[in-house]
């Protein structure tokens, strides 16, 4: 019961921030622009083209779930790990620099599990957000486009390729496939949190994170280490993408969500050591 | 010494191979309001940190009512309060949230013990509106309504009233003795405000340069004894008759006499052996005297 109502507590700071705001705003601006784009002739001709190359009727496959698709694929991993660094990286940062740590060191609770509670409301946080732009995301390719209609998949860096004709076979896909995404990005989030429990600046934490995956995702593209690709962070991020694939690969999938999940708990530990063997003076 | 509410066990710290504490022991009897004094680096605030666990000892021990803070840090402080200088608050928070926020994580919140700890601090009316839009004395009065949040045995104070202006100052001293007075908390009260010390204060410890250089209580500054400014002739013999008292002269202007003796006695002894008693007066030496008198002393013992 404490432990939830101290949870409840990092969830009303964290989402009382108004930087934690920025990342829905402009995640709502961006999907005005991809439906933008979208509704352009020139963009429908294009998607009509890729539809017809393989067989695939556009009325069906031009649709809200098809939009939707496309929006969490372009724009999760870029933009959405800047806010995901962004915020875990604040969540203990910021309150060290701010000062906010002196009176909760001042209360009978241990460092691991204060870090413990932190940890659990960014990983809220970072799922919530994931399913945030999904259905936003949705909502707004409904008012554009119509509810009705498939879904079709394509993604050339990690070969998927599927379409789902029915509306409810579609939705499923979707729905499961954020559930992954927002399962990979938790990665992110952690590293940006181990960061942030080391004694930097908030600032430090974040952009360390993501130069850290952005560097991973480079090299992982050259093509000395294209053999190697799959034991690079970001390409067990990506993975998740197979959950659309119509016949699941699910030990491949589980092979690099056990990886992530071992990766994610380990920079925590690493995190909670560098916190717990730290002075802070008042 | 009645019980210890806190006891602190020869505690050494350094920073990057620079002392900081050397050695630092002392003991708070429960009920009682203990002053911890000392310039800015003092270890003070070190000092306080290693109480909380902010800060790890780098060898002694700290137990708060029989509880060592190094070995169960979660359940030593079950019984702490604690106020900063300066306390950050969730600006963006209301007074309420935050109150919310911080006592959650000593276990649940009760909300009718925080209305009455709200009404008591005098926050009632502005405790639904954001931290950021307080003054410095109503911020003061939500660090402390925090820190009596669940009912703590033991209030740790790092300079509270700075920056307060007078009547703020005044206001938290009363309060803190009436709190005394009332639930019998002990206080550790740890400030450079000598005059807020001395009025607050059963009892101090002077730190300086990471060592205790005193410790004593704050009626007993005058050392058991009480400084008297003469002039009396022939000196030779006044020394003889204070001596008699259980006195001493510190200069030919200077008499030191014990508390329990009537000074009129003296006097009177004086007279009658011939003496010539220009003047007589006691001089009360303040906490302001003997902090600059160790301060002084540390100084010509450093100097060579």
């Amino acid at each position: 019961m404490i432990f939830f109502a101290q949870l409840r507590g990092e969830l009303r700071k964290l989402f009382s921030k108004p930087r934690t705001w920025i990342g829905y705003g402009a995640f709502l601006a961006m999907e005005v622009l991809i439906l933008f784009v979208y509704k352009l002739d020139r963009a429908q001709a294009n998607m009509r083209g890729t539809l017809e190359q393989n067989g695939l009727q556009f009325d069906t496959y031009y649709s809200s779930l098809t939009i939707t698709f496309t929006i969490m694929l372009l724009s999760m991993f870029v933009l959405g790990s800047i806010f995901f660094a962004l915020v875990a990286g604040d969540i203990v940062a910021k309150e060290n620099e701010d000062g906010n740590l002196r009176l909760i060191f001042a209360r009978p609770i241990t460092r691991l599990r204060l870090l413990f509670v932190k940890y659990v409301a960014a990983c809220l946080y970072t799922m919530s957000f994931v399913f945030f732009v999904g259905i936003s995301g949705y909502l707004m390719a409904v008012a554009a486009v119509g509810w009705d209609g498939g879904l079709f998949v394509l993604e050339p860096k990690m070969k998927v390729f599927a379409a789902y004709p029915l509306w409810f076979e579609g939705a499923s896909r979707l729905a499961l496939g954020a559930l992954g995404i927002s399962l990979s990005m938790l990665t992110i989030t952690s590293i940006a949190f181990m960061f942030s429990c080391f004694k930097m600046k908030p600032a430090a934490a974040t952009i360390i994170t993501l130069s850290i995956l952005f560097v991973d995702m480079i090299v992982q593209n050259f093509p000395f280490f294209r053999p190697y690709e799959s034991w690079f962070i970001t390409w067990r991020m990506s993975a998740w993408v197979f959950l659309m694939e119509t016949h699941i690969p699910w030990a491949k999938i589980l092979e690099a969500f056990a990886f992530l999940g071992g990766l994610n708990a380990t920079v925590f530990i690493i995190g909670w050591l560098a916190f717990q063997s730290r002075d802070f003076k008042t | 010494m009645e019980q210890s509410m806190l006891e602190i066990k020869d505690l050494w710290k350094s920073f990057n191979g620079l002392p900081a504490l050397q050695g630092v022991s002392f003991k708070v009897a429960k009920g009682e309001i203990y002053g911890l004094l000392g310039h800015n680096g003092a270890g003070k605030s070190t000092t306080l940190g290693i109480i909380l666990g902010m800060v790890a000892a780098g060898s002694g021990e700290v137990l708060i009512d029989g509880v060592s803070v190094q070995q169960d840090r979660a359940k030593a402080l079950r019984k702490v309060g604690a106020i900063f200088e300066a306390p950050a608050f969730y600006d963006y928070l209301s007074g309420w949230n935050n109150l919310k926020i911080l006592v959650g994580y000593s276990g649940r919140f009760d909300e009718q013990s925080a209305r009455e700890v709200v009404e008591r601090v005098g926050l009632s009316d502005r405790i639904h509106s954001k931290v950021r839009t307080y003054s410095h004395g109503m911020r003061q009065r939500l660090a402390l309504a925090q820190a009596l949040l669940p009912e703590p045995e033991i209030l740790l104070l790092d300079e509270p009233t700075d920056g307060l202006d007078p009547e703020g100052i005044k206001w938290f001293r009363e309060f803190i003795l009436d709190l005394r007075r009332q639930r019998g908390i002990t206080v550790l009260f740890n400030s450079h405000l000598l005059a807020e010390v001395e009025q607050m204060c059963d009892r101090i410890a002077i730190l300086q340069g990471g060592k205790r250089v005193f410790e004593g209580p704050i009626k007993g500054l005058e050392d058991g004894h009480t400084r008297f400014l003469i002039d009396v002739a022939p000196v030779d013999k006044a020394l003889e008759v204070i001596a008699t008292h259980g006195g001493y002269m510190e200069s030919p202007e200077i008499a030191h006499i014990p508390c329990a003796v009537d000074p009129a006695a003296v006097v009177r002894d004086m007279v009658l052996a011939g003496i010539a008693v220009k003047s007589f007066h006691a001089q009360h030496r303040s906490l302001e005297d003997l902090y600059m008198e160790i301060k002084l002393e540390s100084q010509l013992i450093r100097t060579p």
